[in-house]
């Protein structure tokens, strides 16, 4: 699962995913940092992280296990670049608060779950962009809809990339990767679809009552 | 003919009794038999954790025996006299990268049940995550609003 417990991956592989996750946060409030204020999208943030937070702990059993929620691409969708340490906050919590994944693998669970809510991101604002260009003429329902299904791609990709880093990462258990990616791929697919179909739900909903929650285009300050 | 039957029955009363309190007293039999140490692996939410890889560890760190829990997440094992902690470790196969660990000790007085990371109840820790991002989200609200009031001089 994308939650990785203490006492399986080797301290090499520890200290690499603290690391990079320490650059990556750095590098993502300094770019936001550059656009726009970073201390007014921090309650933003938090009611983010609380959805992230809370979402762990609604498991769906399938067959001999069970897969729960993660969020991680709504997460990319709404924040920007700022997901990054929104989910770095949200494992914190859950590794001290749920015993939910460990607290040595804070770096690497971050990074299994940050990398692909900051694609998830990219993915939403690059295609919305561009519909934005090409479809200017369309109606606003129209517009709308398309937003719905973009995020709830992005959602999807979202889920399916944790899964693929989490297996990544795995391999280093000296066990066989592709037994575990199918394995981990096929447990997670219901995941991947009601995420998807929540994701483009609640950006369809906040595009509607709030759009400049979600900002698409990014001018410098 | 009466009168010859009541010494008879008497005599076999007697017999009766005697035998049977010479035999067999009313003893007390104890018999004894230390059962097995019994764990169960679960995820959260409940779902057992099945065949996964168990490993106990005895006080001194080595091997003690090691199996696969069953359907219900159980494993059990027998306890060896005279050795007091165990270190339990589960790693789900079906889920690789998840790990639980927990010690037994039975010297203790909490020895005879208990489980890994349950000592503050559910609601508790979503309340004070929750508590936490409050702080935060709240903190720096606060924040925006003073430095807001600063720039346009005080409203």
């Amino acid at each position: 699962m994308v939650h990785i417990s203490d006492g399986i991956l080797s301290t090499p592989i520890l200290v690499s995913g603290w690391a990079i996750s320490i650059v990556v946060m750095a590098v993502t409030i300094w770019w936001c940092e550059r656009r726009r204020d970073v201390v007014e999208e921090i309650p933003k943030l938090s009611v983010m992280t609380a959805a992230f937070f809370i979402a762990s702990l609604i498991h769906i059993p399938i067959g001999p296990t069970s897969v729960h929620f993660i969020l991680n691409g709504l997460m990319g969708v709404v924040l920007g670049v700022l997901a990054y340490p929104a989910i770095f906050i949200g494992v914190v919590l859950q590794a001290f608060l749920f015993q939910h994944g460990g607290v040595t693998t804070i770096g690497v669970n971050t990074l299994i779950m940050g990398i692909p809510a900051l694609i998830a991101g990219a993915i939403f604002r690059i295609i919305q962009i561009k519909d934005l260009e090409v479809f200017q003429n369309q109606s606003k329902r129209n517009s709308e809809a398309l937003t719905g299904i973009v995020a709830a791609l992005a959602g999807g990709v979202g889920v399916l990339f944790a899964v693929v880093f989490a297996a990544v990462t795995l391999i280093a258990t000296g066990s066989q990767f592709f037994e575990i990616a199918g394995a981990l791929i096929a447990a997670h697919i219901p995941i991947i679809i009601i995420e998807a179909v929540v994701t483009g739900s609640i950006i369809t909903f906040l595009i509607k009552v709030k759009p400049e929650l979600i900002r698409i285009k990014e001018e410098p300050r | 003919m009466k009168r010859r039957l009541i010494p008879l029955l008497l005599l076999l009363l007697l017999l009766i009794l005697s035998s049977a309190g010479g035999v067999n007293a009313h003893r007390l039999h104890i018999h004894h038999q230390i059962g097995a140490i019994e764990i169960k692996a679960y995820y959260g939410g409940g779902t057992p954790c099945q065949d996964a890889n168990v490993t106990i560890y005895g006080d001194q760190g080595n091997l003690y025996t090691e199996g696969l829990t069953d359907e219900s997440g159980e494993f059990s094992f027998p306890p060896k006299i005279g050795m007091n902690e165990y270190t339990v470790v589960v790693e789900s196969t079906h889920m690789v990268g998840h790990r639980g660990e927990t010690t037994i000790n039975m010297s203790s007085s909490g020895g005879a049940s208990g489980s890994s990371g349950e000592e503050m109840p559910l609601y508790m820790r979503i309340v004070a995550g929750l508590g936490y991002l409050l702080a935060l989200g709240g903190a720096a609200a606060a924040y925006s609003g003073w430095k807001m009031k600063k720039k346009y001089g005080g409203g």
